[in-house]
């Protein structure tokens, strides 16, 4: 007996030693990355990539270094990032969308410490100034999307309409289209759901010379234009020009009524081909500006996705963690992988090496570039960006129960700014 | 060795220990936990710093949409509770009869209850969809409606669409709850009370009540913490929009602490409720040792 326990911990201690000796040359990073859609899990870390997975081709290409890659609903990114902070246990890469936060708590590295030079000078600069916060930049961005227009060409065709390009316009449009469908189509689709009503906010204050911030980046949110933009958003609703309940109805929801021929007009990203595509709708489309006050300038809005580093003062030697993080994003940066990538669930680039491989693939990207170029992005680097990203929704939401908007506006900015 | 262990003393602490262990872990600690966390700040990003007192809990009660939030959990908890309870009492009065197939009748009954509840949730949300909802159509097809009916026409109509999914997720348990009652009732009483010339309602309100009382007491207590603590038939209808018009505590405290990132209030707020069902159940576990006593 005393001989099998002895052989035992021989065994024992044999195995930890190893263990050791490969816990000292080797790192492991741990990775959250977001769902974009149905094929993101099977391609970090299934068979996505000719049978392999971007985990497996990684470390392949870097034996020293090991991914503990987690990808995690956009729902429940959140949740999940917030407790691992709470317990004191943050990844070492995060990809999210908003990071002022996390910046401003001192939890992040500086993105000068990690990421290599050729990468760096290879992102948009554009989109890297969106991360900067007291001149440091924070986070790198991963990808972006751009919203558009999209019209039911058919029923224009059949309304004998043309595409609005101001709200005088829309507004015209949406009473032929209703005038003729009564209440079998919804003109013009609105989002303005707990998931996305920011959005909705930046469609109408973009485009009558509002928005967020004003001309020196500070929070602006009751200005007279905002007004005039959410009131006449609210009066497509109360017109009936919309569809029911923009408070529940999400943006795939809308995407579906557009897919299956019940709405004519719907705001929406790049990928809505991709998604109609893929769920089996065909529809003919065509593609627009949103629409805009007359006199006020054109807004586009960009969504900004980013990747970021997270400190961990614990660990021993922060060279070689830095070095890592560095060679994680260098690998997913390359073309080989970063086309594939971006490509696969229908996004923009963030990186310029990337735009003439993508351009050669499907010619229809550059158009989209040329949006993302006049894209205005979310103030994301402002340190109350969730509560007026929650703010605004809000304002939306008891404005479309009949609240005055001007007061609720008045509230919110107060709120914000008294901050 | 058997006969060793069963002379100790602490042999049933044993056998307890590993119950003990687990509630310990999952559920003794986090409530510490968070009863901590609600005096403590929060930040955004979710760093907890030092200690606020009760800065978490005015915060959390002076927000103008806690009294809203407050209603709408009296009104659902309420509402849930007693229709479900009406309603469970009367399918287990039917279900303890004797007929054909009631069998299969009593299985089709605890459906609603053994369905997970987002599925349930997310069923309904099909069910009364504007566009496509199987409600339009089978009243279009019927010839009932001429042009489809929406059936979420406002909050307050979202509302009672939930609070009827809730009622009909509940429903099953009351009745089994009450038919195990029934089942135990010895006839003779009945035959007792026929012989003193007792009708239906006599021998409801004389004979049925008084002796299922235990088992309502048992499944009405139980439904007011499972009903108050119900998070998945509103995140999947309404998701508590618009403007949280139809939260009630548990979503709201979710959305505060998870989409608004005031971790602080929402900590302060689950305490507040854990207090609200500690009281229920304070109250359920005194009628429970009365009863206990009396018998």
């Amino acid at each position: 007996m005393k001989k099998i326990v002895a052989l035992f911990l021989t065994i024992l201690l044999m195995v930890s030693s190893i263990g050791f000796a490969a816990a000292d040359d080797s790192i492991t990073l741990d990775v959250i990355i977001c769902q974009y859609g149905n094929n993101t899990t099977n391609w970090f870390t299934g068979t996505g990539i000719n049978g392999k997975s971007f985990v497996q081709l990684f470390e392949e290409a870097n034996p020293s270094i090991k991914l503990n890659l987690e990808v995690v609903s956009w729902n429940d990114v959140y949740t999940v990032v917030s407790t691992r902070i709470s317990n004191g246990n943050a990844p070492d890469i995060l990809n999210i969308d908003t990071f002022a936060d996390y910046a401003t708590e001192g939890l992040l590295l500086p993105v000068k410490d990690y990421c290599p030079e050729t990468l760096y000078n290879d992102f948009f600069p554009s989109f890297i100034q969106q991360s900067v916060i007291d001149g440091t930049v924070w986070a790198v961005p991963d990808l972006a999307s751009a919203r558009a227009m999209y019209y039911n060409k058919d029923m224009f065709d059949e309304v004998g309409i043309t595409v609005p390009t101001t709200w005088a316009e829309l507004e015209d449009a949406c009473t032929a289209i209703k005038d003729y469908y009564g209440d079998k189509v919804y003109p013009w689709g609105m989002d303005m759901t707990t998931d996305e009503g920011q959005a909705a906010f930046s469609y109408y204050t973009w485009n009558n010379n509002g928005g967020f911030v004003d001309a020196d980046g500070k929070w602006a949110l009751n200005s007279a234009a905002n007004v005039e933009a959410i009131k006449f958003a609210i009066g497509l609703y109360s017109k009936g020009f919309t569809n029911p309940s923009p408070a529940t109805q999400t943006r795939y929801d809308l995407q579906d009524m557009f897919g299956a021929g019940k709405m004519a007009m719907v705001v929406t990203t790049n990928q809505l081909p991709t998604y109609l595509k893929e769920k089996g709708y065909s529809v003919n489309f065509g593609t627009a500006a949103l629409p805009h006050n007359e006199g006020a300038e054109a807004g586009a809005t960009g969504v900004m996705d980013r990747v970021m580093a997270f400190k961990d003062d614990s660990y021993p030697d922060q060279a070689a963690r830095n070095a890592a993080i560095g060679k994680f994003l260098e690998f997913f940066y390359s073309p080989e992988m970063y086309t594939g990538w971006v490509s696969m669930e229908g996004f923009l680039p963030a990186v310029s090496s990337a735009v003439s491989y993508l351009v050669k693939a499907d010619p229809s990207f550059e158009a989209w570039l040329n949006v993302l170029d006049s894209c205005k992005f979310y103030p994301t680097a402002k340190a109350e960006w969730v509560d007026v990203k929650q703010g605004v929704i809000d304002v939306e939401q008891k404005a479309l129960l009949g609240g005055d908007v001007q007061t609720l506006l008045d509230d919110l900015q107060a709120k914000v700014a008294g901050k | 060795m058997n006969s060793i262990l069963v002379r100790h003393k602490w042999e049933p602490y044993l056998w307890l220990l590993p119950s003990i262990l687990l509630m310990t872990v999952f559920v003794i600690f986090p409530i510490l936990i968070v009863f901590k966390l609600s005096f403590s700040e929060i930040s955004k990003a979710g760093v907890v710093s030092g200690f606020v007192g009760l800065q978490n809990f005015r915060d959390a009660v002076s927000d103008r949409t806690f009294g809203t939030v407050m209603m709408n959990t009296l009104i659902w908890v309420v509402s849930v509770v007693g229709i479900s309870t009406l309603l469970g009492f009367v399918v287990a009065m039917v279900l303890n009869n004797q007929f054909h197939g009631r069998k299969v009748a009593r299985s089709i009954v605890i459906f609603p209850w053994a369905t997970s509840l987002v599925i349930q949730a997310s069923i309904w949300n099909y069910i009364i969809n504007f566009e496509y909802g199987n409600l339009n159509n089978i009243l279009l097809n019927l010839g009932i409606i001429k042009n489809a009916i929406n059936w979420r026409i406002s909050y307050q109509i979202e509302f009672m669409w939930e609070c009827g999914v809730g009622i009909f997720v509940t429903v099953p348990f009351v009745a089994f709850c009450v038919l195990a009652g029934l089942q135990s009732i010895d006839d003779a009483y009945y035959e007792a009370a026929t012989v003193d010339g007792a009708g239906f309602w006599k021998k409801l309100t004389q004979v049925t009540i008084p002796l299922v009382r235990p088992a309502l007491t048992v499944s009405t207590v139980l439904n007011i913490i499972y009903v108050f603590n119900s998070f998945p038939i509103i995140y999947t209808i309404t998701k508590g929009a618009p403007a949280n018009m139809t939260d009630t505590m548990v979503t709201y405290l979710y959305m505060l602490a998870f989409y608004d990132q005031r971790k602080g209030p929402a900590t302060a707020l689950s305490v507040i409720g854990f207090l609200i069902l500690c009281v229920v159940a304070g109250l359920y576990m005194l009628i429970a040792l009365r009863k206990e006593e009396q018998s």
